[in-house]
């Protein structure tokens, strides 16, 4: 190149790895956050006239103390793993699916459809066939959202909002209709469900092999929320598609300049989002219940949004944040068993823990882009060493948003 | 050319006195026992290249920074300056390069915010004052205006504003014209030159050497965070400066590449679209550069991303080499071989958040050498091909694994450059390619351009920088409202370009 060697040779100085750098970092932004919210829940613990350390060792012990404890964990983790992989997934791409929680309604129905319909196939493609099914009514209901942004500009969240509601009645209309139960006993009164599906079509109980309580209701559908996990990694890191869609998620119209289609790379991800979200609801009704319940657990494809929060919209991070959650939600049990606290208190820790997890990263993110900055050298050229800052902007501010949004909203459910 | 310290010609004290300032950023030394002396009523040039320290020194005396070394001595008073706060109150304000300003609300309420002097808010008399303000240095700027339909050059005018309400005597603008086209720079000088009237003073942060020539009463250049020389544009020249900020000799007409021109490459005929572009009709040859010159607004953008397919023609033809490609998406265009410098690098060209090497292949991640039938991305092909380019390009990154917003902008736009080039496309699009980029990247950018003419292909070239036009151009023409209106052989005087540019000429003929 001939214009080379126009200003004297820049010395290039081996730092330490990105990746380990960042790794310290979140480490450490982890350590703190969870410091500060266990801090927090002292004070609350402490206004109650009770020992912060007894309470919080009494939730230790209920959920990681015991086999069985260990159990409940991973139960309650499953399908939040699920539910939160499927809100990350749009969130790459820059959309917030506010709708895995109609999602995994109309994927429940689906599943349910398919249990009662296929009942002739042997239980090995049985239960492949209604986790297929159940991806697949979440796909469609997730389908919905993105056609109509892609094509109308309808703003997603608005739309699954009301998809939600939609999925809602949906579920009631089915249990009225289609999938009203006829196998109940004569004169016998039962909650408004489906028939009962056959045993072939159940997923196993996992806690028998781990020696844990059959109450936990822990499946191998635990390893299938972890090796989704490792695929929507593989899926955004080391793909084609994950790249673009992180492309259009942080600057779309680089993305598109780049001859990225937008709308594809948008319907492709509501599409995945919608079919982990449709796995959400199956431990609940494969595991636990073995039928469609019209009083089945609701809410957890709204839980998916703060657990993602929790694990920085990260598959791996995820993984610990749903566990984290689960070890949360067990402790309830041990609060109102071994103290006066009252059991509203984890549902305060959680939030408080997804605010100071999102507000350390958030100051950790910026001190590690001021650093990358300096360390490029180019921190006084203010045309564009304001850049990273800014762009972190476009998204970062949104992010923040959406991320102080959410814990309220977390609360309020 | 006298030193950093000297008293110059002037007898009155200095306003700002910045001794020995030092400010280190790990592994960099930014700032180096930098002296400056800001007088009153003066426009007072801070130049030097990206990287070179300008900035950093101005956040400094802004409190954006701490110095590490050295102190800021205002009005003979030693001070401390912390934060921004700490430097309105010393009477000292900056305009930053990105602005800041809450888009729903009218001109006066951005202005007043954070200081709008009690509970009740008198609106009336708020505006008022702020007109009086405009008024007084000749600002043009509506104070009931909703700043989100503001123009760049309005909305600068509004921050200038915002500074001087807050009583700032001392005024740091950082590129300012970085931003503006040449009419709007024509205003701020305006208005730059009455607040020197006026007693302000003025830190104007440029590479823009014309625009320092004209405006600065004195010139500081800075070259690796040392000051190495202080002058006045009497006493240099142009040549003078650049080479200064270089530290070697800086060509400012490159010797156009010999070429024989071939055939037409790209042919556009009667291109409308969006009411932005009316029958545009133009043609690039093989070897050619066309350069498009016309003040900016006047469908520049609307051409560059209707050709790469950002935008779809409601009528006209695209052609690249005889194959219809008008209205085509962007992939299928690239894919035929057309190359695209954007005018926004940061919009349309790099996804800063992302890797050097995660920018060097898009538009290319489809390709089999960077991806697998089943979307499995080769991340080691990938980063040897950033790898390369880095290399090949001299782009300066500590590795290839930096996020792209870690660049200098001159580096960002050499990624880019690489990577469009990286392809032979047939046609490249370069729209504004020197925007915002020091001499030093200007000439390497130009260079490239060249390299594509020699290398036989084809150029077409959107600039609002007459300059440019010529350096690079084998054919002018003129676009004006969306309009081809006029086309001019490389010697044509610039006067007649410039009618051209007006849109004259073919007004007269219609």
């Amino acid at each position: 190149m001939s214009a080379q060697g126009m200003a004297s040779p820049i010395t290039v100085p081996r730092a330490r790895p990105a990746w380990l750098e960042s790794f310290v970092g979140q480490l450490l932004a982890l350590l703190a956050s969870f410091g500060i919210a266990l801090l927090i829940g002292s004070l609350l613990i402490l206004a109650y006239g009770e020992n912060p350390i007894e309470v919080y060792r009494s939730i230790f012990d209920a959920s990681l103390g015991s086999a069985d404890g260990l159990g409940y964990v991973f139960a309650i983790a499953t399908p939040l793993i699920f539910s939160a992989l499927a809100v990350s997934v749009c969130f790459k791409g820059g959309m917030f699916n506010i709708g895995v929680e109609g999602q995994y309604l109309v994927a429940m129905i689906a599943a349910a459809v398919a249990e009662l319909n296929l009942d002739f196939l042997p239980g090995f493609l049985l239960v492949p066939a209604v986790l297929l099914a159940a991806m697949f009514g979440g796909m469609i209901w997730a389908a919905i959202p993105a056609v109509l942004k892609v094509k109308r500009g309808a703003h997603e969240v608005v739309t699954t909002i009301m998809l939600n509601a939609i999925a809602l009645s949906l579920v009631g209309w089915a249990l009225n209709g289609p999938l009203k139960y006829n196998d109940a006993p004569e004169g016998a009164f039962v909650d408004l469900r489906s028939n009962v599906f056959p045993d072939k079509g159940l997923v196993g109980d996992l806690g028998s092999v781990f020696g844990v309580t059959p109450g936990a209701h822990l499946s191998w559908l635990v390893f299938l929320a972890i090796a989704a996990a490792i695929i929507v990694w593989f899926l955004i890191r080391r793909t084609r598609l994950g790249y673009e869609a992180r492309a259009v998620g942080s600057s779309p119209g680089s993305a598109k300049a780049g001859g990225v289609s937008i709308g594809s790379t948008q319907i492709r991800l509501f599409l995945i989002s919608g079919a982990l979200a449709g796995l959400i609801g199956m431990q609940q009704i494969l595991a636990d219940r073995g039928y469609l319940p019209l009083n089945y657990v609701p809410l957890l494809g709204f839980l998916g949004i703060g657990v993602a929060f929790l694990g920085q919209n990260n598959p791996i991070g995820i993984i610990f944040a749903a566990i984290l959650w689960g070890i949360l939600s067990r402790g309830e049990v041990a609060l109102q068993i071994s103290s006066q606290v009252p059991r509203e208190f984890i549902i305060i820790l959680q939030g408080v823990l997804i605010l100071t997890v999102v507000i350390i990263y958030q100051i950790a993110r910026r001190r590690l882009a001021a650093r990358q900055l300096q360390q490029a050298g180019m921190a006084g050229e203010l045309g564009d060493s304001d850049a990273p800052e800014e762009s972190a902007g476009p998204r970062g501010p949104e992010d923040t948003g959406a991320e102080a949004l959410e814990p309220v909203e977390e609360k309020r459910i | 050319m006298t030193g950093g310290d000297g008293a110059g010609g002037s007898a009155t004290p200095p306003l700002v006195v910045l001794e020995h300032i030092t400010k280190r950023f790990p592994g960099v030394l930014a700032n180096d026992e930098v002296d400056l002396e800001l007088r009153a009523g003066e426009v007072h040039a801070l130049i030097g290249e990206n990287g070179a320290g300008k900035s950093t020194l101005m956040r400094v005396l802004y409190g954006m920074y701490p110095a590490d070394g050295g102190r800021i001595v205002v009005r003979g008073q030693e001070v401390r300056i912390s934060s921004p706060r700490d430097a309105i109150a010393n009477g000292i304000g900056m305009v930053h390069q990105h602005f800041v300003l809450v888009d729903p609300f009218t001109v006066t309420e951005n202005i007043i915010l954070g200081e709008e002097g009690g509970e009740r808010l008198d609106m009336d008399a708020a505006q008022q004052r702020v007109a009086e303000l405009a008024e007084s240095y000749a600002f043009r700027v509506d104070p009931g205006a909703v700043v989100e339909e503001l123009s760049v050059g309005e909305e600068q005018r509004v921050e200038i504003l915002k500074a001087l309400y807050r009583g700032v005597e001392i005024l740091i603008l950082d590129e300012p014209t970085a931003v503006l086209t040449p009419s709007e720079t024509t205003d701020l000088f305006g208005n730059l030159r009455k607040l020197r009237e006026a007693g302000r003073t003025i830190v104007f942060i440029s590479h823009k050497l014309d625009e320092v020539m004209e405006i600065a009463d004195r010139i500081t250049v800075l070259r690796r965070g040392r000051v190495v020389g202080e002058t006045r544009p009497s006493e240099t020249s142009k040549a003078t400066l650049a080479e200064m900020m270089v530290g070697r000799p800086v060509l400012f007409r490159l010797d156009k590449p010999s070429v024989e021109i071939g055939e037409p490459v790209l042919k556009v005929e009667d291109l409308t679209g969006e009411g932005k572009l009316n029958g545009v009709s133009l043609e690039v040859r093989a070897g050619e550069i066309l350069g498009v010159a016309g003040v900016e607004g006047n469908g520049q953008r609307e051409l560059a991303e209707s050709l790469i397919g950002l935008r779809t023609p409601e009528s006209g033809t695209i052609e690249l080499e005889g194959a219809a490609i008008g209205g085509r998406p962007v992939f299928d265009i690239r894919n035929a071989g057309v190359g695209y410098i954007p005018e926004d690098r940061h919009e349309q060209g790099l996804v800063l958040t992302m890797s050097l090497w995660e920018n060097s292949v898009l538009g290319r991640q489809d390709d089999t050498d960077f991806s697998g039938s089943l979307g499995v991305l080769y991340i080691r092909k990938i980063k040897d091909l950033a790898a390369r380019l880095v290399k090949l390009f001299d782009i300066r990154a500590r590795s290839v694994d930096v996020t792209a917003s870690t660049l200098s902008g001159g580096n960002q736009q050499k990624l880019i450059l690489a990577r469009e080039l990286e392809t032979d496309p047939k046609l490249l699009i370069a729209a504004q390619p020197t925007r915002g980029l020091d001499v030093g990247a200007i000439e390497f950018v130009w260079k490239e351009i060249l390299d594509q003419k020699a290398a036989g292909r084809g150029v077409l070239l959107i600039s609002a920088e007459l300059d440019e036009i010529y350096a690079l151009s084998d054919r002018i023409v003129t676009l004006f409202e969306g309009k081809i209106t006029g086309e001019f052989p490389p010697d044509a005087p610039p006067e007649q370009v410039g009618i051209g540019m007006l849109g004259r000429a073919p007004q007269e003929a219609a």
